[in-house]
């Protein structure tokens, strides 16, 4: 649901909209429930420390990726929206196979075209990424690095960007 | 299919740049500093060393190769001429493409431990909830509850009083069908009549449902527990 949405509905202004989401998702803290936002969409979700009851009770298995698809699926995540190019572009390798298992299981979707020669297809991740990641939105990806990362990247920090 | 072997292998390792990480992870070297030309040896000697190297693969490994035997050449005689940039990337550039992926391997890794602890969230399925049409409140069920009753008590009396009574199907369905072609639209309480037994109601019904299945007609419910309004299909749509 768009904040448009809820504010045409509810009668309010965009931004008493934004102040009572806010209140919504305060008050889920400690509960069972989360709130979800993705773009200016938000969604009710269940909370990810519940993930193993839920699971059980849908009969849901849990999601499993190469570290192939997994590569490819952090690059559309932290560079989106994002061109197939320009993933194999960085990995280095072909990554027809992998676009097509993160599209079949709904992690990544297309995001329009590039204004650039050929009009290549842009990517971008979906809800269900942020649901099987547990994020409450994009703002919630790592950005910190782990002890190994730290290793190799230490003082590379400024090289690479990471837009967002 | 022969693709599908090979598929495997390629969804299991990650290409030139993952390699040539891993050798600079191995020997503990710092990625900023490192002279890339001096790992030229060693990463050949795991490209050998892959023994079902999937052919559309090889040519990123040779060509990442091939750059690397070329910095350790200039490295070992400074004295050669910078080649015209036509030459493709320099070192500082493959050293960045090299420090970018590290980063991607990193992000992919987090998001890797992310799902192994899974802790996902769930939405709820199925979208929007559909509700019960406006109307059905508890008067209505309550008065055709008594409807319901009030024929089945009847009902009883008659079958005493008429037991040998039969309706057949295909005759309704027929009666009907001669009735929608000459007035369009009729309701199922004027086909049932004042004091319908069961049997005739279950056979008119019956026959309805057959006629809509022909698409013969169409059947309209505006309320709960209303009357079900029976109309003429348009010839047309009728053939299909």
């Amino acid at each position: 649901m768009t904040r448009n949405e809820l504010g045409r509905i509810a009668g309010g202004t965009p931004r008493a909209v934004e102040n009572a989401l806010a209140e919504l998702a305060a008050g889920y803290e400690g509960t069972g429930l989360r709130l979800q936002r993705s773009d200016d969409e938000w969604q009710i979700v269940t909370a990810p420390e519940h993930a193993p009851q839920v699971a059980a009770y849908l009969g849901a298995d849990r999601l499993r990726l190469s570290p192939a698809s997994l590569e490819t699926l952090s690059v559309v995540a932290y560079r989106q929206p994002v061109t197939r190019a320009e993933v194999e572009a960085i990995r280095g390798v072909n990554c027809d196979q992998t676009f097509y298992t993160l599209a079949s299981r709904r992690l990544i979707e297309e995001r329009g075209r590039k204004e650039a020669p050929g009009r290549p297809i842009l990517y971008g991740t979906t809800w269900e990424f942020l649901e099987c990641f547990g994020l409450q939105s994009l703002d919630d990806l790592p950005r910190a690095l782990s002890p190994e990362g730290a290793l190799v990247l230490e003082g590379a920090q400024t090289a690479p960007s990471e837009p967002g | 299919m022969e693709s599908q072997a090979p598929r495997v292998t390629v969804e299991g390792f990650d290409g030139p740049l993952d390699l040539l990480l891993e050798l600079v992870e191995e020997k503990k070297l710092d990625i900023l500093t490192v002279r890339l030309g001096d790992l030229a040896d060693a990463y050949l000697a795991r490209v050998r060393a892959m023994d079902t190297l999937p052919a559309d693969e090889v040519s990123a490994f040779l060509a990442l190769a091939s750059r690397l035997v070329l910095l350790k050449a200039r490295s070992l005689l400074p004295s050669l001429e910078p080649l015209p940039d036509e030459e493709g990337e320099s070192e500082e550039e493959l050293r960045l493409r090299l420090v970018e992926y590290a980063l991607v391997r990193e992000r992919a890794g987090q998001l890797g431990a992310r799902l192994r602890a899974g802790e996902r969230a769930f939405h709820r399925e199925g979208g929007t909830v559909e509700l019960p049409p406006r109307g059905g409140e508890v008067d209505a069920l309550a008065s055709a509850w008594s409807r319901v009753l009030a024929l089945a008590s009847r009902q009883r009396e008659e079958e005493l009083v008429a037991p040998g009574e039969r309706y057949s199907v295909e005759q309704r369905t027929a009666e009907i069908e001669a009735l929608v072609a000459a007035q369009e639209r009729v309701s199922f309480a004027t086909l049932l009549g004042d004091a319908p037994t069961i049997g005739f109601a279950v056979v008119t019904f019956i026959a309805l449902l057959d006629l809509y299945r022909r698409g013969v007609i169409d059947l309209a419910q505006d309320e709960l527990f209303a009357d079900i309004v029976i109309t003429r299909r348009e010839a047309t749509s009728a053939q299909i």
